[in-house]
């Protein structure tokens, strides 16, 4: 039998590693500002939002120059993600101001008690079917003008739309099958879609740029489900878009914004959303976030007026997504399978 | 009494680390999943078929990558020919592609739907779970190539060939002589093959259209959309035992390892030759097809703009984007990636690395052979265990200032190394274990100490090991995307977090440049990679001499 030796040498080499990993964590305590110690607490604010906000920054400096506050940004996910996030951790708040929980979710912070006061609207977006017009010119075919066709023979196979339970324009046109044909009809429309060929994609990203055909992707179908501002940025070298949006069967998502309960800096949030209605951030918002702004005054972008009209009759502010989640998306699992 | 004590000091930089970044979060968040209480309906019957997918999708992409990777590391550990390196390098790339990049690149095969009907396979090509498993095996190849290839480098080539002249043939030799000797690096590449199938989140969730459902993708919609921490928790449960089950398989496999004569891993190889035909006719169908088509329709996608092809995407990335949409440009994000690597990667391979030797020295009792195995478990859970759980874990426990965590840059890199660490220890602890003691008797005898064996004669001749185990650290920290999504802040994106930023938009140029990163990340890995095998080639063994 040998003897276990450890050498004197592995032994101060793991010791070394031992301090190193102690100073590498006691150190993220260190860098970590604590406002409470070095500067005032109203100077700093931290902003939490989902992945898609965009503020420049100059707006940044802009927002700095009339408060004197300097923005942190923490990006939390996507719109759900975000939500249970700020849930989890309401207690000891990520932040003191949020910006993007939609109409969707919405109702599940302030049920858990995450919003201090009312949350504001920001800006709207709504989710449509687009559909590549190159592809039905080829075909001679007329396009949809509303999601009832989707379901006859002569679009058979044409769809993809993203899973209700995965994404949130999924769950987005979901509620707004349900806003259309009710309680007692939108099963039997998802079922006559999916006798239809539709396909189910996880994310938007993989329905729009792996399977829809009107995109750099060019996929196999013509019909996605995206959004309506969309075909602004599929304008094509002959100053068209190539692709258009079915302004029936929309879902209208409203983000907010909102002071976190127990924020640090309640009035700092505040001054922060004052900003987000200003003109000067209003005015950015189509170009930053494809998104349509909440002050109707501001004057869209030319791409905007042209190719990315506004859904008429949208869906959205009297379904209670927030109760109905559940039992929609079980119900839908169900057909799907 | 003295022996254990040191013992217990040398474990304990190790156990710290992955207890308060692993085992801390995770229990916090698994007492505040149980404590929400488990609703009955958490052993349904939705829970069990996922489970069951978890576990079959696993063994057969496991099985599948294991059975092609033997040819595969004869082919390109084994022999000796022109552009082996570098196809050594390529296999591994697959692994830091986020998955709709991969999901992207694998529209070329998705498409060739003639041939699949000309083949009769067109039923298995409509499913979508036999292109979750194909993704696995493209994802997971060279992780089998490469460990196994490692270890089968260093083995002698004596006994082989003396078996061959005695009349046995190819496959006999490879059945009754090198399989036997390579048992703890094929159980080990088995273990962690599975591990990373059955937690794979992105493939399951893109290629099955969000409609197969395995226990990562259940915990992120209870986690994620209805806040169900209960049924996480129990699902998460599930994994930790799955990842018990999965080691102690693998021990048991990989145990009796005969431990064979090693040399030098700097001797000749024979050149691939005409008798080599087997091995080639599986390994270059793979390499070339399986791995290479998607990696170029990617590249070629990087050039594809709407008016032909050309450098325009390139030379936007220099920008912030159409529109300021990024709050960096992509070299800032490039600059915070590499970062990023130079931190998780170091740690991991130090954690690692000394594990895999304290695990790895003899044991010589009941007592120490369980203890031996809790530690592996200990180290190997966190490549078990849902990143979306751990995750939350964070948020809650690193809140208060003297681990203020969840808001400091650091917790990004801290996290891959705490991923990455695992792979280190799979790697280095059976390439330890193959060697044979009387490597290091022989050295003791000659009057080397512990430390001077370890360092000059066992690092020698698992070179090619540690070379993976720095390349797949690397890769773990540069394409992982969902603790620097989760974490990162606006100014510390990473390349994957930019590339998603850009292909969450609509818009040829968005694509386009995210088509860019997407290659911009391919190439920087191969650069990585390469560089860490070049470094690594002095003659480590010739002083031991």
């Amino acid at each position: 039998m040998r003897k276990l030796y450890i050498p004197k040498k592995a032994y101060t080499r793991l010791a070394a590693i031992a301090m190193a990993s102690a100073t590498l964590i006691g150190a993220t305590g260190c860098s970590s500002s604590s406002p409470a110690e070095t500067t005032t607490p109203l100077q700093e604010l931290t902003v939490v939002s989902h992945d898609s906000f965009v503020i420049s920054d100059s707006q940044l400096a802009e927002f700095k120059e009339q408060t004197g506050i300097t923005v942190t940004l923490v990006k939390a996910g996507d719109a759900g993600a975000l939500t249970n996030k700020l849930v989890l951790t309401k207690d000891s708040p990520l932040g003191d101001v949020f910006f993007g929980l939609d109409n969707t979710f919405l109702g599940l912070a302030e049920s858990n008690g995450v919003v201090d006061g009312e949350a504001v609207a920001i800006d709207f977006g709504d989710v449509c079917m687009n559909y590549d017009k190159a592809w039905f010119a080829a075909k001679g075919l007329v396009a949809p003008t509303s999601i009832d066709q989707l379901t006859e023979p002569a679009y058979k196979n044409l769809t993809v739309l993203e899973n209700p339970s995965t994404s949130s324009p999924g769950l987005a046109f979901l509620a707004a099958t349900v806003g259309k044909y009710g309680e007692d009809g939108w099963r039997n429309y998802w079922t006559l879609l999916k006798a239809n060929g539709v396909k189910v994609a996880a994310g938007w990203e993989e329905a729009y740029y792996i399977d829809f055909s009107g995109s750099s992707g060019k996929g196999a179908y013509p019909i996605v489900l995206s959004y309506s501002s969309s075909p602004a940025y599929e304008v094509r070298e002959d100053g068209q878009s190539g692709t258009a949006s079915i302004l029936d069967g929309c879902f209208r998502q409203t983000e907010y914004a909102g002071v976190l309960a127990k924020a640090k800096n309640p009035a700092g949030a505040l001054a922060f959303i004052d900003y987000l209605k200003s003109e000067s951030f209003q005015r950015s918002i189509p170009e930053s976030m494809y998104v349509y702004p909440i002050d109707k005054s501001i004057v869209l972008p030319a791409d905007w007026s042209k190719w990315a009209t506004v859904a008429t009759e949208p869906y959205g502010s009297d379904l209670d997504v927030n109760a109905n989640r559940k039992g929609w998306l079980s119900a839908w699992r169900a057909i799907f399978g | 009494m003295a022996r254990y004590l040191r013992l217990i000091a040398l474990w304990a930089a190790p156990l710290l680390f992955v207890g308060v970044l692993f085992y801390w979060p995770l229990t916090k968040i698994l007492g505040l999943g149980l404590s929400a209480g488990v609703s009955g309906t958490v052993l349904d019957g939705n829970t069990i078929d996922s489970l069951w997918f978890t576990v079959w999708q696993a063994a057969i992409s496991t099985f599948v990558c294991i059975l092609l990777g033997i040819p595969g590391a004869y082919v390109l550990y084994r022999r000796r020919f022109r552009g082996r390196n570098a196809l050594r390098v390529l296999i591994t790339l697959p692994l830091v592609l986020p998955t709709i990049v991969t999901a992207i690149a694998f529209v070329a095969f998705r498409n060739w739907n003639e041939l699949y009907s000309a083949i009769g396979m067109e039923h298995l090509a409509g499913s979508p779970v036999f292109w979750i498993i194909v993704a696995h095996v493209f994802i997971n190849y060279s992780l089998a190539v490469r460990s196994i290839g490692g270890v089968w480098a260093s083995l002698d080539p004596e006994l082989e060939e003396a078996a061959e002249l005695a009349g046995a043939g190819r496959l006999r030799t490879l059945i009754s002589i090198t399989i036997p000797q390579l048992r703890p690096a094929i159980a080990s590449a088995a273990a962690l093959t599975f591990l990373f199938c059955a937690t794979s989140f992105g493939v399951v969730l893109v290629l099955g259209g969000g409609m197969v459902h395995s226990l990562e993708t259940e915990i992120a919609s209870s986690a994620l959309q209805y806040l169900d921490l209960g049924k996480a928790a129990m699902l998460a449960f599930m994994q930790t035992a799955l990842t018990v089950v999965a080691l102690a398989l693998s021990t048991r496999i990989g145990r009796s390892a005969v431990g064979l004569e090693q040399i030098d891993e700097s001797h000749r190889m024979p050149a691939l030759g005409k008798r080599d035909w087997a091995s080639i006719a599986i390994t270059a169908p793979v390499v070339l097809i399986l791995i290479a088509t998607p990696l170029v329709t990617l590249m070629l996608r990087a050039f594809e703009t709407p008016t032909g092809f050309g450098l325009d995407n390139f030379s936007l990335l220099l920008t912030r984007g159409e529109r300021d949409l990024l709050n960096l440009t992509v070299l800032e994000a490039a600059g915070n990636s590499l970062r990023n690597v130079a931190i998780s990667t170091s740690l991991a391979l130090l954690v690692g690395g000394a594990v895999s030797f304290l695990l790895s020295r003899d044991i010589r009792n009941r007592g120490h052979v369980i203890a031996t195995w809790l530690l592996d478990l200990a180290f190997l859970l966190p490549l078990g265990v849902s990143s979306v759980v751990l995750a939350f874990g964070y948020l809650i426990t690193f809140n208060a200032e003297p681990f203020a965590l969840r808001a400091s840059w650091l917790s990004v890199p801290l996290i891959q190394a705490l991923m990455a660490t695992p792979l280190v220890i799979r790697l280095l602890y059976p390439a330890l274990q193959s060697i044979s003691p009387e490597q290091r008797e022989a050295a003791a005898t000659a009057g080397a100490t512990a430390g001077q064996t370890w360092w000059l004669i066992e690092l020698g001749i698992i070179r090619h090991v540690v070379v993976t185990a720095i390349g797949y650290a690397a890769i773990a920290s540069i394409g992982e995307y969902g603790a620097a999504s989760m974490l990162a802040f606006g100014d510390q994106a990473t390349l994957p977090t930019v590339l998603f930023q850009l292909i969450s938009r609509p818009g040829a140029t968005n694509f386009g440049m995210a088509m860019a990163i997407a290659a911009i990340l391919v190439v920087l890995t191969y650069a990585v990679i390469a560089l860490v095998a070049v470094r690594r080639r002095r003659p480590l063994t010739a002083s031991a001499q």
